[in-house]
């Protein structure tokens, strides 16, 4: 779900140059409906009734006016979007109906649909580079010699830089950005799985190379969750090394493929020295199973990650201890785009001292939270809950700090290494 | 079979909170027993309840919000066995259940939980067979505390206090004497969640009047469950309330 919101944001932050048409009247009064949709919205559905402090009904007062005298989409966008700001919280946004249509058709000719296919490659930003981080075996990109630590220059005649930068520029320093910057650079590789995408790398000596690759399905099985759209669902897991547990899953749904998977590695991993959970790239999903996970990883009954407090609710994520759990020492590997379920997790088996986290920063995206259609075709992202972890901070706007810090580079992912996982596996054998 | 059902459903899940009317004085309004007893008889009475010893429910499990869809099958016999699996497509199947022992509740999401101390007297309750007839053994009180407005009509509130465990409040169509409304305070680790149900669309099977569709909601999910049949009296496998692997472990503990 983050995935989606992270690529609808950065959809939406390209369509905001775009040339803004006179408004008719039925238009102008779309967009008064729509503002009147999300003030009730917030009112009705924010989990704090008090609204933070804003008086809410003073905000409609002052910006109504104002919004039935926008003469530009933007305008009007522009106005909801203040009315949201005075919230002072995230995950409350207006996205662009342009936004959509960006997702459905990356170039003027209209053909592309993203989620089609890909060229086999995960990315990160590094430094604002875009670095190579995982290429899918038997992939095109595998086949066309694409290595760790290529950064990547160009897409499709297109350099990258400028749209990072203007990326980066619009977001400031939220932690959502890397999320929203890799998830930019992914999609303009995904196209149709008949057409190829060319693409100019830096290699490994500095040389410009460039490539065409052909597409090939999305790495998983397809899953559907709900109102969402497809899915594509993975689960790696198996011993790391004679002595480590490993188990790595792209989001958080199929909660029986990774209960099957890890029961298979903790039963083959009785005498294992460590477990390494790695939710790099994971931006969060069912929010049940980071319970379910944590239960693989403790004996003791009634601990709790942390809590949802929704308006007039609270439910507190439970631990339901497995029968024979690991009980050895659990390092869990997070990034910049690990987010939501993934911080949950992280961060309350932090907190509960269950686990070591490495890696980054988390995307710091952890407020439960929908998107609907406004009149006007625009979107609405809206948050409907608060999270505490256990430890009494909230992980939105902070996310999870690791208990030790480690960066990629673009030296030693050249060089093949996973400095993350190392620091883990070190961690492990020191104890 | 059991009118309780509600309450055992809702624990899966979800609050549409309709104002009280002003409670009447206590003088006016009838005594629970007769509001419990009267329940029992117009949904068909004494002798149709304990002409059967088991029954199969099955029916779909909706969060409409969320589009997420399934399906619910149902087991319960004398005294109080039950077994319930809702499979939920790519979330899995949550299942739950109890020999008349040990109560728990299994799914892959979160993992075995054995239900223990006012969850399990909740579940216990929520899984008695003919629980209509035996209110009086279940519930230390029973009073009526008011009335209230269902769909636009008048029902009496009546408030049943189980031995261990915070009240339920049900509340039964003036007219038709029907219980249209259930409200209670969910027990779990996840803390204590309000739940408000609705009881619609009577028919009766195997001679009893049987609510088809539950409407419930709880922490702001709605949950609509529908059910499509009735079996009763038939030869329930005798594995079928046995208490799975995974929850043995946890009681050896």
């Amino acid at each position: 779900m983050r995935l989606s919101s992270g690529a609808i944001l950065a959809a939406a932050l390209c369509g905001w140059s775009l040339a803004q048409p006179a408004l008719t009247p039925a238009e102008r009064q779309l967009n008064v409906d729509s503002f009147e949709q999300v003030w009730k919205t917030v009112r009705d559905k924010h989990w704090d009734p008090k609204l933070n402090g804003v008086d809410w009904q003073a905000v409609h007062d002052e910006l109504r006016p104002r919004i039935e005298a926008a003469a530009s989409m933007q305008e009007a966008r522009d106005i909801m979007s203040e009315m949201l700001k005075r919230l002072k919280q995230t995950h409350f946004g207006i996205v662009p109906g342009e936004a959509y249509k960006e997702l459905k058709q990356k170039d003027d000719n209209g053909k592309s649909n993203p989620s089609d296919g890909d060229p086999g490659l995960d990315v990160r930003l590094v430094d604002g580079h875009a670095l190579v981080t995982f290429v899918t075996p038997g992939s095109p990109a595998a086949a066309k010699g694409v290595k760790l630590g290529w950064e990547i220059l160009r897409i499709d005649g297109k350099e990258l830089a400028p749209g990072l930068a203007k990326v980066r520029a619009a977001l400031g320093s939220a932690m959502l950005a890397e999320l929203i910057e890799t998830r930019s650079v992914i999609e303009r590789m995904e196209g149709p799985i008949d057409e190829t995408v060319e693409i100019e790398f830096l290699d490994g000596n500095d040389r410009k190379v460039t490539l065409t690759l052909g597409r090939t399905g999305p790495r998983g099985t397809e899953t559907v969750f709900g109102s969402l759209p497809p899915l594509h669902f993975w689960v790696d897991a198996h011993k790391l090394q004679p002595d480590i547990g490993y188990i790595h899953f792209n989001m958080f749904f199929e909660p029986e493929a990774v209960e099957a998977a890890m029961k298979k590695t903790v039963a083959e991993c009785r005498d294992c020295k460590g477990f390494i959970i790695d939710l790099r790239g994971n931006p969060g999903g069912v929010g049940g199973m980071a319970m379910g996970l944590a239960g693989w990883f403790t004996r003791q009954s009634g601990l709790v990650l942390g809590t949802m407090y929704l308006r007039g609710a609270s439910i507190k994520f439970a631990v339901f201890p497995r029968p024979n759990p690991f009980d050895g020492p659990l390092a869990i590997l997070v990034d910049g785009c690990s987010a939501s379920t993934s911080e949950i997790f992280a961060g309350g088996m932090q907190d509960l001292k269950r686990a070591h986290v490495f890696g980054t920063r988390t995307a710091a995206a952890a407020l439960p939270s929908m998107f609907t259609k406004l009149p006007n075709g625009d979107g609405f992202q809206y948050a409907i809950a608060n999270y505490i972890s256990e430890g009494g901070k909230p992980l939105e706007g902070i996310g999870v700090t690791p208990d030790r810090e480690v960066k990629l580079t673009r030296h030693q992912l050249l060089e093949g290494q996973d400095p993350v996982l190392d620091a883990a596996v070190s961690w492990i054998h020191g104890q | 079979m059991s009118r309780f059902y509600v309450e055992k459903n809702i624990a899966i899940g979800a609050a549409i909170v309709l104002s009280l009317s002003l409670a009447r004085a206590a003088d006016d309004l009838p005594k629970a027993e007769t509001i419990l007893d009267k329940y029992v008889e117009v949904t068909g009475g004494k002798a149709a309840y304990e002409k059967h010893h088991n029954e199969i429910a099955k029916g779909t499990f909706e969060m409409a919000a969320m589009g997420i869809k399934g399906s619910l099958t149902s087991y319960r016999a004398e005294p109080d066995k039950s077994y319930t699996e809702t499979d939920l497509g790519s979330i899995g199947k949550v299942r739950e259940g109890s020999d008349g022992k040990v109560f728990w509740q299994l799914s892959a999401m979160m993992g075995p939980h054995l239900r223990e101390g006012s969850e399990k007297a909740q579940a216990q309750l929520a899984g008695t067979f003919n629980a209509e007839l035996r209110w009086r053994d279940l519930f230390k009180d029973a009073k009526t505390v008011g009335v209230e407005q269902v769909d636009g009509k008048d029902c009496y509130s009546v408030q049943l206090t189980p031995a261990e465990g915070s009240p339920i409040t049900q509340c039964y169509d003036k007219e038709s004497g029907l219980m249209v409304k259930q409200t209670m305070t969910l027990q779990s680790p996840m803390g204590e969640q309000t739940v408000n149900s609705f009881a619609t669309d009577y028919r009766k099977e195997g001679g009893v009047l049987m609510p088809h569709k539950l409407k419930s909601s709880v922490a702001g999910q709605e949950i609509a469950i529908t059910f499509d049949s009735f079996t009763f009296d038939t030869d329930i496998a005798a594995d079928t309330f046995a208490v799975p692997d995974e929850i043995k472990a946890l009681v050896k503990k």
